[in-house]
């Protein structure tokens, strides 16, 4: 019966996705909400209860948020506006992180992805087409293909869910989640962090060398267009202000 | 849950009231400075009581409420009312783990003087919360649809996740010391070994107080504003109380950093002989504590407050040089030396903190002496004549 639930939750939210993606017109969107909301509801009804009334409202309200505005991250046209609703996905992840005891995930979510890696976006974003109006930037490209793939991932995560929920004592999230915290008083983060410079240093040392090697490419890539001894002359038709010279030279 | 409500009821109406006067104060020390008597009329309103002009705050807050809120049309309205909500309420946010004093003693509990007292990550809480402000300047600035709101957001949000790396370099060398991110546990360590960590973290301290100052936006850095060469910024289209959000965010911020200086460096509420370090308090100590705390981050406010009147503002290249150039050196700096400390007397702190503090400000004199020795210190504020040795391109002029 869940089973079934589940594959026809995922199948209409492919649906639902593929008409929400923005395809060049608008016949079909708002069918499209409405199957979303459905098929969410239909996911919702198959997760177990989590204990109190304030947690499930609470666990409840952090998910909803996060997949409505994952939803709406890929079916705005506006990119700087679909960049905002991805930074409020982020926000309900890391609530969610918070709300199962990882508060140091919860954090670093938000300092890097929101804090960093989005704002650059946003940046790039702005200073490429302030406005947003090319239409290669209003469309979405592969809109079946994209919404294939969503159905897919989405499949093979709730049937390892499931599988390990079957698979595990009859206790309620709540309970297991009590049972993995860890007891206060002992920082996670410390835990965390031997466990990270112990049995993954290998991969953290890779990722390291691998963002320096990106940097120096960076780097490179600025340096290229300015090269020693290169004079640069100020574009032409504009006025030098008084004791500017005309033109630079890259030292 | 009632102690939740209550404590933050009383931090929020203590914020924001202390907001409000902030800004007199700020008006009070700049006419000191500059020699005038200031606002100075305002008191209790329908009397002639003046007061020294305490009643302004209220004057102002009154002002911003009825004042026309004037949208204009070409704007994008969802981002534009969006964005100084965003800033504003992510500096309220930054005040739920930061601890307002120590404990106080409430039916035989020590309750501790934090909004949300489980947090274990809190400095690295505060540190994901404020690096959401850059949000409201940069889609604030986008939304205006003006391009002197746009070249103001640019260049603010650079400048805030420029100063964002000193201010984490600043951070980390703290909790490499105290080994732990709770603020409260942060201030109870200093405590307990007598030695601000000021004393041990000379080098810390100057780089986050700066990158702090940055982040705050106060004057040597205000280039948010610029209200004098650079046409405002990214709140040149906001008035009223879109407007006001923004100014109170501003001075949150400021006070937030405040707080954070006085509960990273220069030991939270306590005092040598004065507060004694133990949670079995009573009353009396409890709310000397507060007292002892508040009146420090008064000070270094005071200390913030003088120095935008003192100072002009920086250039921009000037701006970035010192971030990427002086002020991530010095945190690395720092936060190596601190490392090996740590790394070969783990319990330098606790057991010989005095000695510690001498050996670690007598680092950092040789490590600032040899520098200057080898590579003295030039003005970049001069007029441009011939060759700059400082900027990254020589500028020279052609042969006529």
């Amino acid at each position: 019966m869940t089973t079934w639930l589940i594959v026809g939750a995922i199948v209409l939210g492919a649906v639902a996705l593929w008409l929400l993606l923005p395809r060049g017109r608008k016949a079909g969107r708002r069918l499209g909400a409405v199957l979303g909301a459905i098929a969410l509801g239909m996911l919702l009804a198959t997760v177990p209860p989590l204990g109190g009334w304030f947690t499930q409202g609470l666990f409840w309200l952090l998910a909803g948020l996060t997949i409505a505005s994952a939803a709406c991250t890929v079916s705005f046209r506006n990119p700087v506006y679909c960049a905002v609703w991805f930074g409020l996905t982020l926000f309900g992840t890391a609530g969610l992180l918070f709300f199962q005891g990882a508060q140091f995930l919860g954090a670093a979510t938000i300092i890097i992805y929101a804090g960093a890696i989005l704002v650059t976006l946003l940046f790039v974003l702005m200073l490429a087409n302030p406005r947003g109006q090319a239409a290669y930037d209003r469309r979405a490209w592969e809109a079946p293909l994209a919404a294939t793939v969503g159905v897919v991932l989405l499949g093979l995560f709730s049937t390892g869910f499931f599988s390990t929920l079957k698979a595990m004592p009859q206790q309620t999230p709540a309970q297991v989640a009590a049972e993995k915290r860890q007891p206060p008083g002992k920082y996670a983060v410390s835990a965390l962090g031997a466990e990270l410079f112990s049995r993954h240093l290998v991969a953290v040392e890779v990722a390291g060398t691998l963002l320096l090697a990106a940097l120096a490419g960076a780097v490179a890539v600025v340096a290229q267009h300015a090269q020693p001894g290169q004079v640069i002359p100020r574009p032409e038709g504009t006025v030098p202000p008084a004791r500017e010279p005309n033109e630079v030279t890259v030292r | 849950m009632t102690a939740l409500l209550v404590k933050s009821v009383i931090l929020l109406g203590g914020l924001l009231t202390a907001v409000a006067y902030l800004v007199l104060l700020e008006r009070k020390v700049a006419a000191w400075i500059q020699d005038r008597r200031g606002p100075n009329r305002v008191g209790i309103p329908f009397t002639k009581i003046r007061l020294f002009g305490l009643g302004q705050p209220i004057a102002d807050g009154l002002k911003f409420l009825f004042k026309e809120e004037y949208t204009p049309g070409h704007v994008d309205r969802a981002m534009y009312t969006l964005a100084p909500l965003v800033i504003f309420t992510a500096a309220l946010a930054t005040f739920a783990v930061i601890p307002f004093g120590h404990v106080v003693p409430v039916g035989g509990k020590a309750e501790p003087l934090v909004v949300a007292p489980g947090v274990d990550v809190g400095i690295l809480y505060v540190f994901a919360v404020s690096s959401i402000a850059v949000y409201g300047v940069i889609l604030g600035g986008w939304a205006s649809d003006n391009k002197y709101s746009f070249l103001g957001a640019m260049r603010s949000s650079a400048q805030l996740i420029a100063y964002e790396i000193p201010l984490g370099l600043g951070i980390l060398g703290v909790v490499l010391l105290t080994g732990t991110l709770r603020l409260d546990g942060m201030i109870e360590l200093q405590a307990q070994s007598g030695v601000w960590l000021l004393l041990v973290q000379p080098v810390g301290f100057l780089v986050f107080a700066v990158a702090a100052c940055a982040e705050a936006a106060r004057l040597p850095f205000d280039l948010l504003e610029c209200e004098q060469e650079l046409v405002g910024g990214y709140h040149t289209e906001y008035t009223g109380m879109k407007m006001a959000m923004y100014a109170l965010g501003e001075f949150l911020h400021m006070l937030t950093a405040s707080v954070l200086i006085v509960v990273l460096y220069l030991g939270g509420w306590h005092f040598w002989g004065l507060t004694g370090t133990g949670t079995e308090v009573g009353w009396g100590t409890a709310l000397l504590r507060v007292a002892v705390f508040w009146a420090k981050v008064m000070l270094v406010v005071l200390g913030f407050m003088i120095i935008r009147w003192s100072w002009p503002r920086f250039r921009f290249d000037q701006l970035m040089n010192l971030a990427w150039k002086v002020m991530v050196p010095l945190g690395l700096v720092n936060l190596v030396a601190t490392a090996v400390l740590m790394e070969f007397w783990p319990r330098a702190l606790t057991e010989h903190p005095w000695a510690t503090a001498g050996a670690m400000w007598a680092l950092a004199l040789g490590t600032v002496g040899l520098w200057a020795a080898l590579s003295p210190v030039g003005s970049q504020s001069q007029a441009r004549r011939g060759p700059d040795e400082f900027s990254m391109r020589r500028v020279e002029t052609p042969a006529a």
